[in-house]
């Protein structure tokens, strides 16, 4: 928890990511083959279900499944423990998925470096 | 007494004059509305006049001094130091202990600004430059580590989030006929 930031600002300032700027690496380089991300709601369904702009990820479909599940159980407010749960999973792997990507970036940046250093010498 | 007043009264309204309700009865008087020689006089010439203009402002001679001539109608007023009730000893059995004053006490010209209520000219419990380093050097301490924040921003090891449908071409608001550009997601 924060060695990213002592990384970034004091030790190794060229190799470490800035999430501000967009990562320039090949998404397919080093991997054999890459399966995309599948979109599940589509952008019509989310329309009708009135899901706000930013929470329109690659999660909506569940969270669609958990508005409609709070809907139809109002006022029963602990009811819907599965759907949300599910939602919950889903945004989660998402995160691990941005936390992985950070560091993909990371190793090819430093990758990227050493090539450098071992052609230059 | 009442029977003459009563007849002083109908000759004025048969007078057909509108006087006041002090002059109705010419015996008695209000105690509002200012007495004769209650304004200042003018500013005094000769030592005679500032002896009577202490005496009448119930000042020892030593210790009158009237405010400076300078055209603005002060006359014989007296010039006395600028120090607000705030100052003066709250434990003294004073005749007014709100006002902190005594019965018969020459009046500053700005009393009414100087109650305890209003303007305070005593001392800072703490020396004036103390304050002010104080103050300035937290207020620079704070601008300076809010720059510091801008400069190098904390922020968790992530990638940005990533969007389906072009980010949201549509959603965002942008032109619907614009093509845009082609962004390709992949599981990790």
């Amino acid at each position: 928890m924060g060695a990213h930031l002592a990384r970034r600002y004091i030790t190794e300032t060229e190799t470490e990511p800035d999430p501000a700027k967009p990562f320039g690496f090949d998404p397919e380089f080093g991997f054999g083959e890459r399966k995309e991300r599948e979109m599940v709601a589509s952008q019509a369904q989310m329309n009708l279900a009135q899901v706000p702009v930013l929470q329109r990820d690659y999660c909506a479909h569940h969270l669609i499944k958990l508005m409609k599940c709070k809907r139809d159980n109002w006022p029963n407010f602990l009811a819907c423990k599965h759907e949300r749960h599910d939602w919950d999973y889903c945004e989660h792997q998402d995160y691990v998925m941005r936390m992985k990507e950070y560091e993909r970036e990371r190793r090819l940046q430093m990758r990227k470096k050493r090539v450098e250093e071992a052609q230059a010498a | 007494m009442a029977a003459v007043g009563f007849r002083n009264w109908a000759r004025a309204l048969s007078r057909g004059k509108q006087p006041g309700f002090s002059a109705l009865f010419s015996q008695i008087r209000a105690a509002s509305g200012p007495s004769k020689g209650m304004l200042p006089g003018p500013y005094p010439q000769t030592p005679e006049e500032r002896a009577a203009a202490a005496k009448e402002y119930n000042m020892r001679v030593e210790d009158y001094e009237p405010i400076p001539d300078n055209g603005e109608g002060y006359g014989d007023y007296p010039q006395l130091p600028d120090r607000s009730q705030h100052e003066r000893d709250p434990w003294y059995s004073w005749d007014h202990p709100d006002l902190r004053r005594n019965w018969g006490e020459p009046i500053h010209w700005d009393f009414d600004m100087f109650i305890r209520n209003r303007v305070d000219t005593s001392s800072s419990p703490v020396a004036w430059h103390t304050m002010c380093k104080h103050l300035f050097g937290f207020v620079g301490f704070m601008l300076l580590m809010f720059y510091l924040g801008e400069k190098f921003p904390s922020y968790q090891p992530v990638a940005p989030k990533q969007y389906p449908y072009s980010n949201l071409h549509l959603e965002r608001g942008e032109d619907p006929e614009k093509q845009p550009e082609e962004v390709k997601h992949f599981n990790i």
